[in-house]
């Protein structure tokens, strides 16, 4: 039986991108399903390119959790902006997801990280 | 889904929108007495359907527009206190009990007699006596030889399949298999003893009509149930991420850390994956469990899809990661104190999985 349920738009991301300098600082603000994921990936790729970006530095800190589809996502977004000519630092994976993500037994190299905002724009070398 | 979307961005063939007119005008004067608001909500509805974004097939055409029509009619009703005084028979799962005399009275009488015509000839002949004829309970009590609780118990069951039946008619929805209205009835009732017999869940995950009824029924979606039960339909990658929100919950009112929260929510969180990718559709089901005096979650994940041919070597490392699984499977299994996979190929996939304050 058909509903009248439209096909949903696509809702904007709970997150921000900001240029800073050579660098593309994103903030995640709330959980985010599979296909906001894939399409926050996108976004970014697209920006390196577009901006000439040289640093993306992404703050999962509002994340909960980050299972084996988020790190393999984010691992996949840091390699492709290398191959692109941008460096990639995820900061502020809470204490209980990173367990978590060793428990997961996730082997796949998750990229640079860093504690904090501040450390991570200090690695990207702004 | 696909089939009804075929036609692309198509308009409606004029004339198959033309022949609709006569069946909105008939489902909208069934509700509403004035001529001038029927032609109204009929425009409106006509207005609804041309601008849908999804194209309909034909065939499902005269269905899916009276659906749209009871749409347009209830968002009338609310801005209507009078009207909205009589459209509570779908909305009240509750115990309250519908004046099914005044439904009697009303518009829509064409449908509760459809309704009662379904019903076992018992349970129309109470429904009447009480509701029609204004019986009470002791003077039916003592005419049946029971008892006034009995009587009132046999009345909130026969009202409860008056309002699966009556949805039925008003929507014109001939169910798909014998086991539709037991399950339908024992949800409306919210009998869990009659729902687990007939594994009223598991029907719900077959049977696409079913489970949109019962979303009509009641509101389904990441409501707990009155056994504690907390229940997230999974068909597209939202529900993961409700599902582990839900997941987490749980595990917080366990009294669960939460360190062991996460570790919930993250197996949750890969075995709902599952579920989008490889079946259909299916269901996450968490509750609280005791064991020897120890608190527990257990999380059941089951889907409708095309099952795994052999569950020991898809929990091996590797393999999953071959097959586009990812470490979905063993990844939640090693986040778990008991993992238990069971799946009939071709039919579906379940998983449970508990995890136990120490
Ligand atoms: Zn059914």
């Amino acid at each position: 039986m058909p509903t009248d349920v439209p096909t949903a738009p696509h809702v904007p991301l709970p997150a921000s991108i900001l240029s800073q300098g050579p660098n593309l600082i994103v903030s995640i603000h709330a959980a985010l399903d599979d296909e906001q994921l894939e399409r926050l990936q996108r976004d970014l790729l697209e920006r390196v390119g577009r901006d000439r970006c040289r640093g993306i530095l992404i703050d999962v800190a509002a994340l909960d959790v980050l299972d084996s589809f988020a790190a393999r996502t984010l691992a996949d977004l840091a390699y492709m902006a290398q191959l692109r000519g941008a460096r990639t630092v995820v900061v502020g994976i809470a204490p209980d997801v990173a367990m978590t993500l060793v428990r997961l037994g996730v082997r796949i190299p998750l990229t640079q990280t860093a504690l904090d905002l501040e450390e991570g724009l200090e690695w990207l070398g702004t | 889904m696909a089939s009804e979307a075929v036609r692309g961005d198509q308009p409606y063939d004029e004339r198959v929108v033309v022949e609709l007119v006569p069946v909105l005008r008939r489902v909208v004067g069934a509700r509403i007495k004035d001529p001038h608001t029927v032609e109204d909500l009929v425009q409106e509805t006509l207005a609804r359907l041309m601008s849908s974004s999804r194209r309909v097939d034909p065939d499902k055409l005269h269905q899916y527009a009276a659906v749209t029509a009871r749409h347009v009619v209830a968002t009338y009703a609310e801005r209507n206190d009078r009207a909205r005084n009589r459209s509570h028979l779908l909305a009240d799962p509750s115990d309250a009990p519908p004046p099914t005399e005044d439904l009697l009275l009303q518009e829509d009488r064409e449908f509760v007699a459809a309704a009662l015509e379904r019903l076992s000839a018992e349970d129309r002949d109470l429904l009447v006596a009480h509701e029609v004829q204004g019986q009470d309970t002791t003077t039916m009590a003592a005419e049946l030889g029971s008892t006034p609780g009995a009587v009132a118990a046999r009345l909130s069951r026969a009202r409860a399949s008056l309002r699966v039946e009556y949805l039925l008619a008003a929507e014109a929805i001939d169910p798909p298999s014998d086991r539709c209205r037991p399950v339908l009835r024992a949800l409306s009732s919210s009998d869990r003893r009659r729902q687990r017999e007939l594994d009223a869940s598991g029907h719900l995950l077959e049977c696409e009509t079913c489970s949109q009824l019962a979303d009509r029924l009641f509101e389904r979606r990441g409501q707990p149930a009155e056994d504690g039960v907390v229940r997230v339909p999974v068909s597209r990658d939202a529900d993961v991420v409700t599902a582990r929100q839900q997941g987490r919950e749980v595990a917080a009112r366990a009294g669960f850390s939460t360190s062991a929260q996460t570790l919930v929510a993250t197996a949750i969180s890969e075995i709902s994956r599952n579920i989008v990718k490889f079946a259909d559709r299916g269901e996450v089901a968490i509750s609280l469990v005791t064991e020897d005096g120890r608190q527990g979650v257990r999380v059941v994940a089951r889907d409708v899809g095309p099952g795994i041919a052999d569950p020991d070597v898809a929990l091996r490392d590797g393999y999953s990661t071959y097959h586009g699984l990812g470490l979905g499977l063993p990844g939640a299994k090693r986040l778990m104190d008991r993992f238990h996979l069971s799946s009939v190929p071709g039919e579906g996939t379940t998983v449970t999985m508990e995890k136990w304050l120490t």
